[in-house]
């Protein structure tokens, strides 16, 4: 299989008063294409400061991330941008849309970035709203919305762009447990129907069930990988 | 991203919050209001100024003062003049190069009389080529007085009318109010050239006979000519012009008239030789030359006064005022630009403010691939279009506040003899307080707009 993301013996040192907090301590790990991963771990176990190595949002301290056969720890800030900009999609714990802008147009933003013709774009972010079952909300502002909605924005704002992976950090964080799962359910249909690549944060044992693999992390290092795609299709087997 | 897209963005961002906007643009409007006006004034100044050199005979008149003159009250840096303005050095005038005319002013004092009321009158003879240069603006059915014509005529000044009083006693236009009931254009009227005879005889005779010969006899009653006037200076009894307060006639007709009336005798305001005799030709008081472009100006004038006599013209004097005017107009626009100054700090907080505000916002457009360009194109458009409202609100409002001061001081400065408009807004100042104003907004947003692209993405991570 094709590799995505390949991280090589990645260090993160933080330096707090005197003392230095190892936050990423020598991590491995590959991620193919198609997959759905989930990082699980307790709080400060580093696993967001990963998922910001990853994404190109924080400088590793030492090692490499290679993600599409690109360096990201070599990249200068506007460089990961636009690399951000062309190869991937985020999906936020809080959601983050721009209160301003109802539905639709938040998920048209990041073509807006990209310099694609507002036409064109607002066709693209109507059809991802229709994907997402967002077909009566799309000329709602972000407060009309719940929860759930508003995440399942997020998430059409992050497919909206095409992107080779996803990056979700904690996308069910804000949810109820019963919207959660929705969310949760939506994001596998799409990584399964559109053979994407997504990588999730969480610390939720239960929610990275859903994933394909889950990295366990305490203290920086990766300490087990499930692979749960094998049983998962078992299962599916003994049902049919 | 495309120009359109950010326009939209960050006109969006400064709808979203009104008031603020509102009010930081209202700083740019009262510090652009206030540059613009007083600029305005300055340049309202200057204007006038212009428009006085151009009515006294524009900026290539040179005016030479000769000896015995009232010269040496502009030149304070000549020479007094030594040579009297004769009709030799006219023409001798005429013989410098880059000349186009020459004519010798000859000024004369005179009293006139209609009914009841009297009128004291400084005739002033001129050329006739002169007087069709100056372009006096002239009543409808007025003409310019006939070259060498027999009877003296005027061209009377249309502020005149105000020198007349009555001498029964009322007082004139300035105490009373009224004017005089006088029609130059209809009435004819009695001048007197010999004063001292008038003035001494007055009381006794009064009227003599009119248009009767004048004795040769010292001490007789002054002869009276039956004079009307030809033209009058276009404009009511308060409107000023140059000409306003002008009686002119033909030069040679006054001589013939001077001559004749003082036979042997000396002329009034002529100077006297030594003996006290009159001298046999006449003395101007002063002459103007008019060259033919305003390079030739200073050299000409070099040459005139090599030749003895005192010279000034508009090009000296508009040089200094010129630097003056800037000088005023750099102090005026300095004081507005304070206003601005505060308003820039008004854009640069407000910015500043947004931009703490969106922190998240900013991280998220970065996280989801807004380049760092954008973001601060975006900042600096926000900034750029408070200053670009301010501009256009402070213009609008500049432009009536200048109406009210004009229409408030018009009146006073109507008087003063001021023509032009006190404040006087070109397009160009609109231009460039509108660029100035734009210049400024994103001057003040710059930092705060780089401060916004270097803001981390990590923020819009972070989970409150």
């Amino acid at each position: 299989m094709e590799k995505v993301i390949e991280v090589k013996n990645l260090f993160k040192l933080y330096r707090v008063g005197d003392s230095i907090v190892r936050a990423l301590n020598g991590i491995n790990l590959s991620i193919y294409a198609g997959e759905f991963c989930a990082i699980v771990g307790t709080s400060g176990s580093g696993k967001s400061t990963l998922l910001n190595m990853l994404a190109g949002l924080e400088k590793p301290t030492k090692g490499e991330v290679v993600i599409n056969d690109e360096h990201m720890e070599k990249l200068k800030e506007d460089q990961l941008v636009s690399f951000r900009r062309d190869h991937i999609g985020f999906i936020f714990q809080s959601f983050h849309l721009i209160g301003t802008m109802n539905a639709l147009e938040n998920v048209a933003l990041p073509l807006s970035f990209r310099g694609e013709r507002k036409e064109s774009r607002l066709k693209k972010a109507d059809a991802m709203l229709d994907m997402v079952n967002l077909k009566k909300h799309k000329k709602h502002l972000p407060n009309q919305m719940s929860g759930g909605q508003q995440q399942r924005v997020g998430v059409a704002r992050a497919l909206v762009v095409e992107p080779e992976i996803i990056f979700a950090d904690e996308p069910t964080g804000n949810l109820d447990s019963h919207t959660s799962k929705e969310v949760m359910e939506l994001m596998q249909k799409v990584v399964r129907e559109q053979n994407r690549t997504l990588v999730m944060v969480t610390h939720d044992n239960e929610l990275a069930a859903y994933a394909d693999r889950v990295f366990h992390i305490i203290d920086g290092e990766i300490v087990k990988i499930e692979e749960n795609r094998t049983c998962r299709e078992d299962k599916r087997n003994e049902k049919v | 991203m495309s120009l359109i897209d950010l326009l939209r963005m960050s006109s969006g961002n400064l709808k979203r919050r009104k008031l603020r906007t509102f009010l930081t643009v209202l700083g740019v409007v009262i510090g652009t209001a206030s540059i613009v006006v007083m600029i305005s004034l300055g340049l309202g100044m200057q204007q006038s100024m212009y428009q006085q050199i151009d009515e006294s005979g524009g900026l290539t008149t040179i005016e030479v003062n000769g000896a015995g003159g009232y010269g040496g009250m502009y030149g304070g840096d000549q020479e007094a003049p030594e040579e009297y303005i004769t009709d030799e050095v006219i023409e001798q005038f005429k013989l410098l190069e880059h000349i186009e005319y020459v004519t010798p002013v000859l000024e004369v004092s005179a009293i006139a009389l209609k009914g009841n009321y009297e009128g004291y009158l400084n005739l002033q003879g001129l050329t006739h080529e002169a007087l069709e240069a100056y372009g006096i603006p002239l009543k409808e059915g007025g003409r310019l007085p006939e070259e060498n014509g027999a009877s003296l005529e005027f061209v009377m000044g249309n502020m005149m009318l105000q020198n007349f009083y009555n001498k029964s006693g009322g007082g004139g236009y300035w105490e009373t109010g009224e004017l005089p009931d006088i029609d130059f254009s209809k009435d004819s009227l009695f001048l007197i050239l010999d004063t001292d005879s008038y003035y001494m005889n007055q009381g006794n005779s009064g009227f003599g006979d009119m248009g009767g010969e004048g004795s040769s006899q010292p001490k007789t009653i002054a002869k009276k000519h039956v004079v009307k006037a030809c033209g009058v200076v276009e404009g009511g009894i308060e409107e000023y012009n140059t000409h306003s307060y002008s009686t002119y006639c033909d030069i040679e007709t006054l001589k013939t008239v001077l001559k004749k009336e003082f036979k042997g005798k000396v002329i009034p305001g002529q100077p006297t030789m030594e003996n006290g005799k009159p001298y046999k030709y006449f003395i101007y008081n002063n002459a103007r030359v008019k060259v033919d472009d305003l390079d030739s100006v200073e050299s000409v004038s070099e040459q005139i006064r090599a030749m003895g006599f005192q010279t000034y013209s508009n090009a000296e004097f508009l040089e200094t005022m010129q630097e003056q005017y800037f000088m005023i107009q750099a102090v005026l626009g300095g004081i507005g630009a304070v206003s601005l100054l505060v308003a820039a700090i008004g854009i640069a907080n407000t910015m500043m403010m947004s931009i703490y505000e969106r922190t998240k916002e900013i991280g998220v457009i970065k996280v989801l691939g807004c380049s760092l360009k954008n973001i601060k194109q975006m900042f600096l458009m926000e900034a750029g279009f408070i200053g670009l409202l301010g501009g256009l609100v402070g213009n609008v409002l500049s432009f009536m506040v200048s109406f009210v001061i004009n229409k408030i001081a018009g009146s006073v400065a109507g008087a003063m003899g001021i023509a032009s408009d006190i404040s006087y807004i070109p397009p160009w100042l609109v231009l460039i307080s509108l660029v100035f104003a734009i210049f400024v907004g994103m001057a003040a947003g710059y930092f705060p707009a780089l401060r916004a692209m270097r803001l981390s993405p990590l923020a819009a991570i972070r989970n409150e």
